[in-house]
């Protein structure tokens, strides 16, 4: 079931470095490598960012959808239900991180807690 | 230079004051994201001191975990990275000195993280320059080093938690991933790409084969969402 098996032990290490540090760092290199201030408003940077916005949800979305083992415990209603709760309680507290997480996380526990599983 | 010592050891004391403890927690749920992935602690704990940037280590678990096409994950993973170009412009420039080494400042760019960041932003202008970059280094090797630990405890308590808890802990990044995205919204573009995100997810995932269902929810929806915001900006 795991990602690397029949690899050598080093694989996922390898995968690490050239498909997540390499591709990553390579931002901090350049921006060491450029002198000059790049403008956070012009349109290919606000393109960017809006694709790595929707990005990220869609991990997130993904991970909710089609959970692993340890979060399908958790029924699909009380998984969107931690999310929606978690978001109320975000924008009730100003759009807090952390009253996101504190209900989020309070709603999902207490749940599958309740429905004893 | 006990002057450097001594900013060193402030950098220290202000990351253990809350940021380093903030962003340990926060990162637990990618160690046990990793191991759901099928990837061993050492991999877990070395992508917090390698990535060292939550959102990248929660796509690559995730997309690896999901079956994504390794091309696929490396471009997502960059994609989510681009805005360490301009955190890192802003941070740099403080921290360089006449004599400052180019590896000095690769080194120091490599720290630059929302954590970091956003203390280096609060903190540096008002300190004296030769005690910025000790300062620096300090409050970044301790946010790392606890966040590394953390990210280790992650993996290893998933698993043996119960399962009310385990699923809480696998939960923890989406829910604070999703925060912070939240969070650093300024403008409508920026809501309409989440709001697409979330929309597109389910079509994607089960129309869009190939392990490349994430790419095309992020142009298509990220896309969509940045046209609206090109449209308006000219309409005003």
């Amino acid at each position: 079931m795991t990602l690397f098996s029949g690899e050598p032990a080093s694989a996922p290490y390898l995968a690490l470095v050239v498909i997540g540090f390499l591709p990553s760092e390579i931002w901090r290199a350049l921006a060491v490598l450029i002198a000059r201030r790049i403008d956070e408003e012009s349109e290919v940077f606000l393109f960017v960012r809006s694709v790595a916005t929707a990005l990220l949800v869609g991990v997130v979305a993904k991970i909710v959808f089609a959970p692993n083992p340890e979060l399908s415990v958790a029924p699909a209603w009380v998984r969107l239900g931690a999310i929606g709760a978690g978001a109320a309680a975000f924008f009730a507290a100003r759009r807090s991180v952390f009253a996101m997480i504190v209900a989020g996380e309070a709603t999902l526990i207490l749940a599958v807690w309740l429905l004893g599983k | 230079m006990p002057a450097a010592r001594g900013a060193f050891f402030a950098g220290v004391r202000l990351a253990l004051s809350g940021p380093a403890f903030y962003v340990a927690l926060s990162l637990m749920g990618v160690g046990s994201l990793a191991r759901a992935a099928g990837f061993p602690v050492g991999a877990a704990a070395l992508s917090t001191i390698l990535l060292w940037a939550g959102p990248a280590q929660l796509l690559f678990f995730g997309a690896a975990a999901a079956k994504t096409a390794p091309p696929a994950i490396a471009l997502a993973v960059s994609l989510s990275s681009v805005r360490l170009l301009p955190m890192c412009l802003s941070v740099l420039p403080m921290l360089r000195e006449k004599k400052t080494r180019l590896p000095t400042m690769f080194a120091a760019a490599h720290f630059v993280a929302v954590t970091v960041w956003a203390e280096s932003l609060r903190r540096l202008p008002d300190m004296e320059r030769p005690a910025r970059k000790p300062f620096f280094f300090g409050l970044a090797l301790t946010c790392m080093g606890l966040t590394a630990f953390s990210t280790a405890l992650g993996f290893w308590l998933m698993g043996s938690l119960p399962k009310p808890l385990g699923a809480g802990l696998m939960m923890l990044s989406p829910i604070y991933f999703l925060a912070t995205t939240a969070r650093a919204a300024r403008s409508g573009a920026d809501w309409l790409a989440i709001l697409f995100g979330a929309l597109l997810a389910p079509l994607t995932m089960a129309y869009v084969g190939g392990g490349f269902d994430l790419l095309v929810l992020a142009l298509v929806g990220g896309g969509a969402a940045w046209f609206a915001g090109f449209k308006a900006r000219r309409a005003a």
